[in-house]
């Protein structure tokens, strides 16, 4: 069925169950897809706007509330909805990083935290992950002391995740930051698997900037996010403009540098107002889909060979398993390969695995009903027996 | 201008939206649950609804 032209009508979560490891916490709520109809024009979210003309300013629909409401949520000072959560990466980037200053990630940060770190010309040094797959702040504390002692003064940034895109395990962010504030270092913390998902607080981690993602894990349209931020640094990262036209004599107003102006606009940040209820009420709920993520991990293990290279028992729903020793082998000598694995989930309701992959893939469990839990932890059991797999 | 009609268009669209969410819930075997066989049953009916206003207002 076509939607528009050659445009297929996407179907994918009406037909099955879909633990795509990126997917899950973006999708959207009912309350959100009937925003997302009622606010699709462009500039939708712009009827009434008014003086001094700035998106978190507009009261009609609750735009500057909602800016309230998520700085609140998030126990931070400021908030600013922006374009994914890379723009606000970038966005802090920008301010604090100069060309050649030191700067910090992680073993397991995303690539636009690299590339946003790159436009600064910032140089970067890892905290390396260990043995569990952890960024600890032991790992931090020697970084840290390392560079400063290389560069003769303290990095000009350091970036954490709470929950990292590989395995999805959760990180010793407070931890890091107070070992980070005692070289008076700046900490932003990557909230993009887990910002609408779990609880975050970001002064209880003592971070100075939050970065979330609205599309990744705030049941919201893409590209949306959110930058929230502290004190002094909240003043620096939503700076106003300062510039004037030579010929004109113009100038813009309280147009902050780096949201370019206004951010987000029409069916993404409706979106994410719609679902903001459901977000927070959904935080709440974390322990189940935890529990959840476990029961289908444990019916994975169950399954001879197979081993879970995220930690274990899992706290996050993101999972990063490895079938090497079961499906793998099956593939070997499946006449369909690698190929075996997702055409067998797909035929019974399950999407998300990358086709081919039998060897080191990941998953996400998060939003899935108890139901289908249960289907998909009892899914993955029998195309194991029906491939003559051992289950225990 | 029919504000019957544009509210009835949206009202609609949201109820088929309430619908969509059903079968999200439900997949894949969509096999529903009294409550949602009632919800499904209640938002259908005021589909209808929306239908003949839109019927009434643009058409006759």
């Amino acid at each position: 069925m076509k939607c528009a032209g050659d445009i297929d009508t996407r179907e994918v979560e009406e037909l099955y169950i879909n633990i795509d490891p990126i997917q899950a916490g973006g999708r959207l709520t009912p309350e959100a897809h009937k925003a997302v109809i009622a606010f699709a024009d462009g500039y939708s979210v712009c009827d009434n706007c008014l003086k001094p003309f700035r998106l978190d300013y507009i009261n009609k629909p609750p735009i500057a509330q909602f800016h309230r409401d998520v700085a609140e949520w998030l126990n931070m000072d400021q908030v600013r909805v922006v374009p994914g959560a890379r723009r606000g990466f970038q966005a802090v980037a920008s301010t604090m990083v100069e060309k050649g200053d030191p700067v910090i990630l992680t073993a397991l940060s995303h690539y636009t935290e690299f590339v946003s770190l790159e436009q600064s010309g910032g140089i970067i040094h890892e905290i390396p992950k260990d043995a569990e797959n952890r960024i600890t702040a032991e790992n931090a504390a020697a970084k840290l002391d390392e560079v400063t002692k290389k560069f003769g003064r303290a990095p000009a940034l350091l970036f954490v995740e709470h929950v990292d895109y590989q395995y999805g395990n959760i990180h010793e962010v407070k931890e890091i930051a107070k070992a980070a504030h005692q070289y008076d270092v700046p900490v932003l913390m990557n909230g993009a698997y887990s910002v609408g998902i779990m609880p975050v607080d970001g002064k209880v981690f003592g971070v100075d900037f939050v970065v979330g993602s609205g599309h990744k894990s705030m049941a919201s349209p893409a590209p949306s996010g959110v930058l929230a931020a502290n004190g002094e640094y909240a003043e620096r990262v939503f700076r106003t403009t300062q510039v004037k036209g030579d010929v004109t004599g113009r100038t813009f107003g309280i147009k902050e540098v780096e949201m370019m102006g206004c951010t987000l606009m029409g069916a993404p940040v409706v979106g994410m107002m719609a679902s903001f209820p459901a977000v927070k009420a959904r935080v709440g709920h974390w322990d189940h889909e935890v529990a959840n993520s476990n029961k289908v991990v444990d019916a994975l293990l169950s399954i001879e060979g197979t081993t879970v290279e995220s930690e274990y028992p899992r706290r996050h729903t993101l999972t990063r398993i490895n079938t090497l020793g079961s499906f793998d082998k099956v593939a070997a000598t499946h006449k369909k390969k690698g190929f075996f694995l997702s055409g067998s989930l797909k035929k019974k309701g399950v999407i998300g695995v990358i086709p081919g992959s039998t060897r080191v893939w990941k998953f996400n469990t998060y939003g899935l009903g108890d139901m289908q839990i249960d289907h998909l932890a009892r899914t993955f059991v029998e195309v194991a027996e029906e491939n003559g797999l051992s289950v225990s | 201008m029919s504000q019957r009609a544009v509210d009835a268009v949206f009202q609609g669209l949201y109820l088929f939206t309430d619908l969509r969410a059903v079968l999200r819930e439900t997949a894949p075997g969509h096999r529903l649950d009294e409550e949602q066989r009632v919800a499904v049953a209640q938002a259908l009916e005021k589909v209808r609804k929306q239908a003949d206003i839109l019927e009434k207002e643009l058409l006759q």
